[in-house]
């Protein structure tokens, strides 16, 4: 070779270990990401270990202690029955979480295939699916839940699927949509000389590129998920009484609001902390994800 | 910089004015999160009324940063910290934005690159062209539009009373382009700044706006500030030339002065890495190392040290002022000479590739159609059909390098996908021998973002099921180091590479299966010079040592007939000008081949002036209704009725060479 070696300048560029950790580093380094954190990490871990605290199980009545106002031994205070708000929202947190989770999982994985399938073959295919979605995005996504509630029935189960229902089209048309403007990259076809095929193209080279935007989405439907399904416990039809979810509890005090404001209002400040540090949490995802959010 | 003012004595009009335009050491920085990139690192040169001045240098130097500075219209988080910038005698650097928002337009006009965002879309040519008008020379709106209509005319808009009712989405680049050209004169600017106006445009084009803009600047006495980074338009256009190398002037003088007698080792590698026009033996094309400085960090001594071969020891301490070299000539070098004798010692000479009849045929190409069917507006009607390839027939022998030129729109780039199997023909045969595979134009866009450099030149290796996984590393190791990069790639990303990287990631993918061809479709039109040079020096060296075919795809004649040994000229899907590339080039037969060799830009200022000036006029024909006749009839100088009536087929003109043209003999 009568060329010379072009070797890398060093100072350019940081070596791979490096730049692994960086991509950490940048998530925990971004203000938002930390941010979100503060807000949901000590929810999370009381939520985790509430077996451990020195708090009576939520379904424990006290009718010596009905009523109480936040004090040091109850510290969100009790409903009617002398149950203790705090285990109580704690395990409300618990299954918001799991729901909020449960959807965003689920809308992720079926909008990833689907929108793949639609997105890169086109055709028959896309536009079926198109119809679908399209119908499904038609409805309002409360009065889809509700419907489907009243349908399935309620509990945990239901409620997710209620709940994901309305989300996996958007998930779909999102995918789609960015499977659509990766189909035509110069890679793809550079592939598609050496005759690579579909499966090969559709794991190596489009999923990678469409996952990140996706983990935003799902961040933010998890954080909707949790309101929703508050939003059909509140009304009855969401997870069923006594089981302490989060929208139960507001709706239990919503009759003493005057008289005994903490039996609503503390539960739904969490749910507003939750709902907040999700979105910061995505916010801060696509801010490091995003090149183009940085100056 | 005390030492501009014998030269400005030198320079001053015998009236005693001041210049039109006087920039004295200029900075502008950007503040970015990651530090203070210095652009423009001082930066003084006048400009007469009437002058048209070319800035020249790689991307990254600073030289659309300093045209934005003079007008203040830096992107954030740009900032001009230093610096006067003198129009008439007034300092546009002191002055408000509202006094500045007096001199945009009226007394300077600007034209950008890219004429799709340069205009708003939303909005009726007439509506962005009147109020500026009305406002500038003070007339009704009636008046302007009269004027404007003028203008519009002027720059060749055709029916432009109608046209400027049109939105900037029915005009095709060139049109979009002289839209922008109208409207910054119609303003009357005394200074007119033009950053890369014609470099998204075709070569015929591109001769069209040049030349217009020579016209009406040379008409109002305005003076021009060009930025491009086409040598070879700097010679057709410019009276002075500035070479702009990380944020500074590094040579600065007369045109002709600084083609003939250049003094800067960077000018003048930059010169040498042009394919030269007369190639009656090819020599490898210079090649500038290494790459520009990270204007981020201090620099210490000349900017351009670790690039240059006659660098010493004083380069490394103290930075080099412009010094005077001839009349108007300044060039910041402590060598007198710049390179001097080392300017010459890498020419050399490649020697040529021996072809035979009995090498094998590893293309063969036979009478290809591709037809796009869109939808029909009503289902009775026949839908629409676009001849994008219509009836081509070529062949490549082993080695062999073809070499398809033609404007955009001419179906080059679809050839390449049917020869790849990428798209399926719509009638005719393509034959093979072996594999085809591709290196592609954008580099930005061929590699996945995250996969590693190891990863994607292995693709092909791994998706074909060759060898195991250590042979596959030692493959992707040779094929490195076919491609002059080193084995520490492997283990990169894509985003971590420069252009020229990339381009050479992309061959070595390419080869990675031992290809029987390798199509290259624009493989360096998104390069700067220097790079470019290295690419095709590479290629060529390729070429010779694998025996491999290559289809080089570029609307850069001067490039493509450098590195071919056959020409094929499309016009609207067909081939009109088919032979030897030396012979095509030196003797076009056919008037298309003529139109576009006579668009190219020679980077000779005195060859360019005796050269014709008339360039094609017209655009490329809407390939949806092809007329019956020759396709080139509608902009062929000499075209008869009988062109227009009977399609002329490709014949033999000389031994080697066919032509489709009645009259090419």
């Amino acid at each position: 070779m009568t060329q010379e070696m072009i070797t890398l300048p060093a100072r350019r560029w940081s070596d791979l270990g490096t730049l692994r950790q960086s991509g950490l580093w940048r998530l925990l380094g971004n203000s938002r990401i930390q941010l979100a954190i503060a807000i949901l990490g000590p929810i999370l871990f009381l939520t985790i270990f509430r077996s451990m605290l020195p708090l009576p199980g939520p379904l424990q009545t006290n009718l010596q202690a009905m009523t109480q106002p936040p004090s040091l031994g109850h510290l969100f205070g009790t409903d009617r029955m002398g149950r203790d708000i705090l285990s109580r929202t704690l395990a409300g947190v618990q299954i918001s979480m799991f729901v909020g989770f449960a959807v965003a999982l689920l809308a992720l994985v079926v909008g990833l295939v689907m929108g793949t399938l639609s997105g890169f073959f086109g055709g028959v295919i896309d536009r079926i699916m198109m119809a679908i979605t399209d119908i499904f995005l038609a409805f309002p996504s409360l009065l889809l839940a509700i419907g489907l509630v009243s349908v399935l029935g309620t509990g945990m189960i239901p409620v997710v699927l209620a709940i994901s229902l309305s989300d996996v089209p958007r998930f779909i048309r999102l995918q789609r949509s960015m499977v659509l403007s990766l189909r035509n990259r110069a890679y793809i076809d550079a592939a598609r000389t050496v005759k690579a095929s579909q499966v090969w193209l559709m794991t190596r080279h489009i999923i990678p590129n469409t996952i990140a935007p996706l983990l935003v989405a799902a961040s933010i439907a998890a954080a909707n998920a949790i309101l929703v399904e508050a939003g059909l416990s509140f009304l009855g039809l969401g997870i069923m009484p006594p089981e302490p979810s989060l929208g139960n509890l507001i709706r239990d005090g919503q009759s003493y609001l005057e008289q005994a404001w903490w039996i609503s209002t503390l539960p739904g400040v969490v749910i507003l902390m939750i709902a907040i540090g999700l979105h910061f949490l995505s916010d801060g995802i696509r801010q490091v994800l995003d090149p183009r959010s940085r100056k | 910089m005390n030492f501009l003012r014998p030269i400005q004595a030198l320079n001053a009009s015998p009236t005693g004015q001041t210049s039109l335009l006087e920039v004295r050491d200029l900075h502008t920085h950007f503040l970015t999160d990651g530090g203070t990139v210095k652009a423009v690192n001082g930066v003084s040169f006048e400009i007469e009324r009437g002058e048209r001045i070319a800035i020249v240098g790689e991307s990254g130097s600073g030289k659309s940063a300093m045209a934005m500075s003079l007008l203040r219209l830096l992107a954030y988080p740009g900032k001009v910290v230093a610096g006067q910038i003198n129009l008439n005698g007034r300092d546009l650097n002191r002055m408000s934005e509202r006094q500045l928002n007096h001199i945009r337009g009226r007394e300077v006009g600007t034209i950008f690159q890219d004429p799709m965002s340069s205009l708003d879309p939303v909005m009726k040519i007439a509506d962005q062209m009147i109020p500026p008008i009305m406002r500038h020379l003070d007339m009704n709106s009636e008046k302007a539009r009269a004027e404007a209509i003028g203008w519009l005319d002027r720059v060749g808009i055709p029916d432009a009373g109608r046209r400027i009712d049109a939105y900037p989405f029915e005009m095709s680049g060139g049109m979009r382009q002289r839209v922008m050209i109208a409207m910054a004169l119609s303003g009357r600017p005394k200074l007119m700044i033009a950053d890369e106006p014609t470099t998204a445009l075709d070569v015929t084009i591109q001769a069209q706006i040049v030349e217009l803009l020579k016209e009406l600047t040379s008409e109002t006495g305005a003076g021009m500030i060009f930025i491009t980074h086409d040598l070879g338009l700097v010679a057709r256009f410019a009276h002075k030339v500035g070479v702009m190398y990380a944020g500074k002037l590094v040579e600065f003088g007369p045109v002709k002065d600084i083609f003939a007698r250049p003094c800067h080792p960077y000018t003048q590698s930059l010169l040498d890495t042009i394919p030269p026009v007369d190639q009656a033996e090819r020599r490898k094309l210079a090649q500038i190392p290494g790459f520009p400085p990270d204007m981020k960090l201090p620099l210490v001594g000349c900017a351009f040290k670790d690039r240059c071969a006659a660098a010493h020891e004083r380069c490394f301490v103290e930075a080099p002022d412009l010094t005077l070299r001839g009349p108007g000539h300044r060039a910041a070098c402590w060598k007198p000479e710049g390179l001097g004798e080392a300017r010459r010692k890498d020419a050399e000479l490649v020697p040529p590739m021996t072809h035979s009849e009995e090498d094998r045929v590893v293309v063969e190409v036979f009478n290809l159609h591709k037809h796009f069917t869109g939808r029909s507006v009503l289902p009775w009607k026949v839908p629409p059909t676009v001849r994008a390839v219509n009836g081509i027939s070529l062949n490549i022998r082993e080695g062999e390098t073809l070499g398809i030129v033609g404007e955009s729109g001419c179906g080059k780039s679809t050839v390449a996908r049917l020869l790849l199997g990428l798209d399926p023909a719509t009638s005719g045969d393509i034959y093979v021998d072996g594999m085809a595979q591709m290196v592609f134009q954008d580099p930005a866009s061929s590699f996945n973002p995250k996969m590693m450099l190891a990863d994607i030149i292995q693709e092909p290796l791994v998706v074909t099921g060759w060898g195991n996984r250590m042979e596959r590393a030692a493959r992707t190791r040779e094929l490195l180091a076919q491609v002059g990069l080193d084995e520490s790639y492997m283990s990169r990303y894509p985003n971590q590479l420069s252009g020229g990287q990339r381009q050479r990631i992309a061959i070595a993918r390419a080869l990675a299966l031992k290809p029987s061809v390798v199509v290259a479709d624009e493989p360096t039109s998104a390069l700067d010079v220097s790079v470019r040079a290295q690419i095709i020096n590479l290629m060529v060296d390729l070429k010779r040592q694998l025996r491999v075919s290559f289809v080089f795809i570029s609307h850069d004649l001067l490039t493509v007939s450098y590195i071919s040994d056959k020409i094929a000229v499309m016009y609207l899907g067909e081939v009109v000008e088919y032979g030897a590339a030396d012979e095509v080039f030196r003797n076009p037969a056919h008037p298309y081949t003529q139109a576009l060799i006579a668009a190219v830009p020679v980077p000779d200022p005195v060859a360019e002036e005796a050269r014709m000036k008339k360039p094609l006029s017209g655009e490329l024909p809407s390939p949806l209704d092809l007329p019956s006749g020759c396709a080139f009839a509608s902009r062929c100088p000499r075209a008869t009725d009988h062109c227009r009536a009977e399609k002329p087929l490709l014949q033999a003109y000389s031994k080697s060479r066919e032509a489709a043209c009645h009259y090419a003999n």
